[in-house]
């Protein structure tokens, strides 16, 4: 495997809110990788917070307030045009971490409903005093940055909130704030990412059902036209590895494709790096480590200068058995009983610690793919399959604009 | 109003070391390492690297459980190497990996932004490809 060839991407199709691409000779790991980064792991700006003043429609203020947050906000650069509200230095929000959009509207007309929708929320105006701080995120961001996609754009349907009948209103304040999907779904900016290979199933990694004859029944997936397709005497090769990846990344445009595409790939480096940091820091700690071994076998045994740095150790004893377990390096004060592994006489006989193929969830998968647990449906690429996210319903949606036609006729 | 709060789950604490080794006592060089606040994004990414190279005799990892937001990756070399070492090494070469697909794909969207006439005025162009200040070359709503 040292002479690995080279990755090759080739992009099919790309359009305003979608990309389209093949990559080859990567590791289907990386591949899902890729998928699950630009998933969960991009910031986008979404409505976080909505304070209501006043709300007399059918729909009550939660409903509401979930509705709102669920709308696509224009996030173009967001990562370096915002902070995060966690780390900036203000009481609750301000300019740098929020942006402020209001929503007040009244039915008047007797006899029509009025719709409610992403159209009506306007930026707030900036609240006197607040902005004595400097700070270089308002100066990158887009003209429309933190208004509703399509906001005002005769082309673009805009998101329903809620019908009022004549004299109802909704008075509400909304603070959008930079965030990521991992804590809720309507920070992705992907409506949906799918991901197949091997489209002929040669790898064997499904089984479809059949009445009569699986081949005339199924359908081929349009990457069928991609490969070739096995012959009839080919033999299983049950070394195959799967290489080649289709994948479609479709935004709900708070984002543009190639942003969230070259994004992801940069959040996975930071990841990385990251990691190696973490690593290169990690030395000093094993040194520490072992000079407290030297003195006292563990926590009862220490004298009150070593329980102080024990205590010190806030990831120390997380997880049960691992407390007392970092000893043992090189120390000889090692007692098994305090080792997780411990009573399990050998852990190399693989019994259950150490199993070599298990993907289960908590199991350690050496050779599973695409493991289980995790991020709900977001986890997991299933064999060659088709793997949707459902993430942020919109209204009744246009995410796809293949869906506009059905519109949101509530 | 007592839950903690959701980001918890990906950002590290204050003073929280993002990395914990602890080499195993009964395998020859072998480390399970505990990766604090990441998960099956670059556990699984990690385990397939180590699993490609040669000096690598065992690697795997697991998310313990799912509310615990760390995984552990277990590695055992054939000796010639550490395996904290080693995972650096994995970590390099994937970061290699996927700065050359940064730089193929970026060719990829010039050129299809080039003869694929892409930036086409669709539903939600309008707005945001009006004044982009122009410092990264590769916004394109
Ligand atoms: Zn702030």
């Amino acid at each position: 495997m040292s002479s690995e060839p080279e990755p090759v991407v080739r992009i099919r199709e790309l359009k305003h809110d979608r990309v389209n691409f093949v990559l080859e000779n990567v590791d289907m790991a990386l591949a899902n990788s890729i998928r699950r980064v630009m998933i969960a792991d991009i910031p986008t700006v979404a409505i976080d917070l909505v304070e209501i003043d006043s709300n007399t429609s059918v729909l009550p203020d939660e409903f509401i307030a979930h509705r709102l947050g669920m709308i696509p906000l224009v996030s173009t650069a967001c990562d370096e045009a915002m902070r995060y509200s966690r780390d900036c230095t203000c009481e609750t929000n301000c300019a740098f971490c929020s942006v402020v959009l209001e929503l007040n509207i009244r039915s008047e007309i007797l006899g029509l409903h009025l719709d409610v929708t992403s159209n009506h929320l306007e930026i707030a105006p900036a609240r006197p005093g607040v902005m004595d701080e400097v700070g270089e995120e308002l100066s990158k961001r887009v003209e429309n940055f933190g208004l509703p996609v399509g906001k005002n754009n005769p082309n673009v349907p805009p998101v329903l909130i809620a019908r009022l009948g004549k004299g109802q209103e909704i008075r509400a304040r909304c603070i959008a704030k930079k965030g990521i999907a991992k804590e809720h779904a309507k920070w992705s900016p992907c409506s949906a990412v799918s991901f197949e290979y091997d489209p002929h199933n040669k790898l064997r990694h499904t089984s479809y059902w059949f009445e009569s004859d699986a081949k005339a029944e199924w359908p081929t997936s349009r990457n069928a036209t991609e490969e070739e397709p096995p012959r009839d005497d080919e033999p299983f090769d049950y070394l195959a590895k799967p290489n080649k990846f289709y994948m479609e990344v479709e935004t709900d445009g708070s984002l543009g494709p190639q942003e969230v595409v070259m994004k992801g790939l940069q959040e996975l480096q930071t990841k990385l790096a990251n990691l190696i940091l973490g690593l290169k820091a990690e030395p000093e700690v094993d040194i520490l480590q072992n000079s407290e071994q030297n003195q006292g076998p563990g926590p009862a045994g220490g004298s009150a200068q070593n329980a102080g740095s024990w205590n010190s150790r806030p990831t120390g004893g997380a997880g049960g058995g691992w407390g007392a377990s970092p000893a043992g390096r090189g120390s000889g004060s090692w007692s098994p009983t305090t080792n997780n592994w411990g009573n399990r006489s050998s852990p190399n006989t693989g019994g259950g610690g150490w199993g070599g193929s298990s993907p289960a969830n908590a199991g350690w998968s050496s050779s599973g793919d695409a493991a289980g647990a995790g991020w709900g449906n977001q986890a997991g690429a299933q064999g060659g399959t088709w793997g949707n996210t459902a993430t942020s319903a919109q209204g009744a949606g246009w995410g796809s604009p293949g869906q506009q036609s059905n519109g949101w006729n509530v | 109003m007592n839950a903690p709060n959701r980001y918890e789950l990906y950002v590290l604490e204050e003073g929280e070391r993002p990395v914990e080794v602890v080499e195993d006592t009964k395998i020859p060089n072998a480390a399970t390492i505990k990766i604090v606040k990441q998960d099956h994004t670059l556990g699984n990414m990690l385990r397939a690297q180590l699993l490609s190279m040669p000096q690598v005799l065992f690697a795997g990892y697991k998310v313990p459980h799912p509310l615990h937001p760390y995984f552990l990756i277990k590695v055992q070399t054939d000796g010639t190497v550490a395996p904290t070492a080693l995972v650096e090494q994995a970590c390099q070469k994937l970061i290699a990996t996927i700065a050359s697909l940064e730089a193929k794909f970026k060719r990829e969207f010039t050129f299809k932004g080039v003869d694929g006439a892409v930036p086409e005025a669709g539903p939600y162009g309008q707005g945001a490809e009006m004044s982009w200040p122009g410092q990264k070359d590769y916004l394109d709503l």
